[in-house]
């Protein structure tokens, strides 16, 4: 198969299709063949639904000739983190803990797909309940780099992340507590966005910490990303924390640029809070410079520490998580794999004072970060403060794993996009994360679009021929 | 902290079994959590309430 078909977006695609220049099942079935080829090396896939993908596309081509266009998706493949129901497929969450039995009904997010007329390729590796990982004691093997093997592709959506950055697909979900979609964003060069708490419902998807989940579309370029976000944002009576937005068309400002936009450096983040790699801080430099050479207003501003804001985002993770986890970690703690039991248990040792404090907190880091967004209309920052580990080295990743920047916005809860900010000397991705006012997500694709526009990262490519 | 009351705190809970097979695993746990609202600076003003968990606004 060409590289062409392997790198196409959702848009291209679905360009293609509408002049008749190529067909979803050409599509699906030149795809197939490389993750056949390709992914016994990088362990996208918990498990491959060719026979099913094959047929959906085949259902989407013939309503595409018929006239029945269903929208941007139509035909296009797309890839499930494996905590998120498919109906008639198991829903591992990459453990042994689950039970093997298949899903009784999709995701809502997993149904407006399929209304999209989206071809679900199958579900996706991800950490051990998207947090223990990455780990070689469970059922299926961690996901690998795809711009080196030998490192970590990021967690917990690391299946997504290397699905998107080996062309296996255009369009991922993953989901996001502690930065679970932008640090596989970050590490394999491609587009992650956590949309604003309670855009997107989270109801058939496994929890890991009902305050801070978020699902997140993940693709190679920044436009895909905002038709994704428009697929699946919407209220959802049924998912107690789901907003009342009608929020639509986040595409709407793609093209607008940045001149007049005020963005805010939060340069605390990499330069004190946790020193990062020069690389990394080279990076986001540059993306400043660039993005003020485009005409945006930068200032820098000052949030509170990344430690307070890691120490909330674990106190309620963990007490969270814990609730969830118990009955299982009591009675079956032998069925998970070692970094899952000694993150999941914290939550045992915590008091409900803990809790408290980390609660009222919060609420005081969300009026800082809405303060500082009074100020400025988008933050710029860093997300990964260093490349990616070494993936067998479980030191160099105990160590780097923590130093990030996301975690703060699932704790406000303000959406925020991590993307390439180029490559390092040794070939792996950097990062740079934007983030912008509750409900003003496509505020951040216009942002993230005018970098990828100047800098040419989305045409940046691993080599695995 | 006192290894012998990470053992109370982790049976209180009910992780015999974990504490039985996985001792290593337990006392790393505790050790996350044990002091890590020491590094929150919780507000001083009982004003600052910690509810609702999460809500962010109706959006447009």
């Amino acid at each position: 198969m060409s590289d062409d078909l392997a790198w196409l977006t959702a848009t291209q695609a679905s360009r293609a299709f509408a002049a008749r220049k190529l067909s979803p099942t050409e599509l699906v079935r030149a795809l197939l063949a490389r993750i056949e080829r390709l992914d016994p090396k990088l362990n996208a896939f918990i498990r491959l639904d060719a026979e099913t993908a094959l047929a959906a596309a085949a259902t989407a081509e013939a309503e595409i000739a018929a006239g029945r266009h269903r929208g941007p998706l139509h035909g296009v493949p797309v890839g499930i983190k494996d905590i998120i129901d498919v109906v008639g497929l198991p829903t591992t969450c990459h453990s042994k803990v689950m039970p093997n039995t298949p899903a009784t009904a999709d995701a809502v997010v997993v149904g407006k797909l399929r209304q999209a007329g989206a071809v679900i390729m199958g579900k996706l590796s991800t950490h051990e309940f998207a947090i223990g990982g990455p780990s070689f004691d469970l059922p299926w093997p961690p996901a690998r780099n795809p711009w080196n093997r030998d490192h970590h592709p990021g967690g917990s959506s690391s299946g997504s992340g290397v699905g998107l950055g080996a062309g296996f697909f255009p369009l991922a979900l993953g989901t996001d507590t502690g930065g679970s979609v932008r640090n596989p964003a970050s590490a394999c060069g491609i587009v992650g966005l956590k949309p604003t708490y309670g855009l997107v419902s989270r109801r058939g998807v496994f929890p890991l910490a009902f305050s801070l989940d978020h699902v997140g579309p993940m693709t190679r370029d920044v436009a895909d990303n905002a038709l994704l976000l428009d697929a699946i944002a919407g209220h959802d009576p049924h998912d107690p924390g789901s907003a009342a937005s009608s929020s639509r068309d986040f595409a709407r400002g793609l093209e607008r640029g940045v001149r007049g936009l005020r963005i805010g450096y939060v340069r605390h983040f990499h330069e004190q809070d946790m020193p990062a790699h020069p690389e990394v801080a080279a990076g986001l430099d540059a993306v400043a410079r660039t993005l003020a050479g485009e005409g945006a207003i930068l200032s820098d501003i000052t949030l509170p520490s990344l430690g307070e804001f890691a120490a909330v985002n674990r106190v309620i993770l963990n007490a969270e998580a814990w609730t969830i986890h118990a009955p299982w970690l009591r009675e079956r703690p032998g069925d998970y794999g070692q970094l899952a039991r000694r993150r999941l248990m914290p939550g045992a040792f915590l008091t409900a004072g803990d809790l408290l404090a980390a609660q009222r907190r919060r609420a005081e880091m969300i009026a800082a970060v809405d303060a500082a967004l009074e100020e400025v209309d988008v933050l710029l920052c860093a997300s990964s403060m260093d490349p990616a580990s070494r993936i067998e080295d479980a030191d160099e990743t105990a160590r780097t794993y923590p130093r990030q920047a996301r975690a703060p916005f699932n704790t406000t809860g303000h959406p925020a996009l991590a993307m390439m900010a180029g490559l390092s000397r040794d070939g792996l991705p950097l990062s740079v994360q934007f983030v912008a006012r509750h409900f003003a997500d496509a505020t951040l694709f216009q942002v993230a679009r005018a970098w990828e526009r100047a800098s040419g990262v989305d045409r940046l490519h691993p080599d695995l021929s | 902290m006192d290894k012998l009351l990470i053992e109370a705190l982790a049976r209180q809970a009910g992780l015999d079994r974990a504490l039985a097979e996985f001792p290593d695993c337990v006392l790393a746990a505790a050790k996350q959590a044990i002091g890590r609202s020491s590094e929150i600076n919780t507000p001083t003003s009982p004003a600052v309430e910690p509810w609702p968990p999460m809500k962010v606004g109706a959006g447009a």
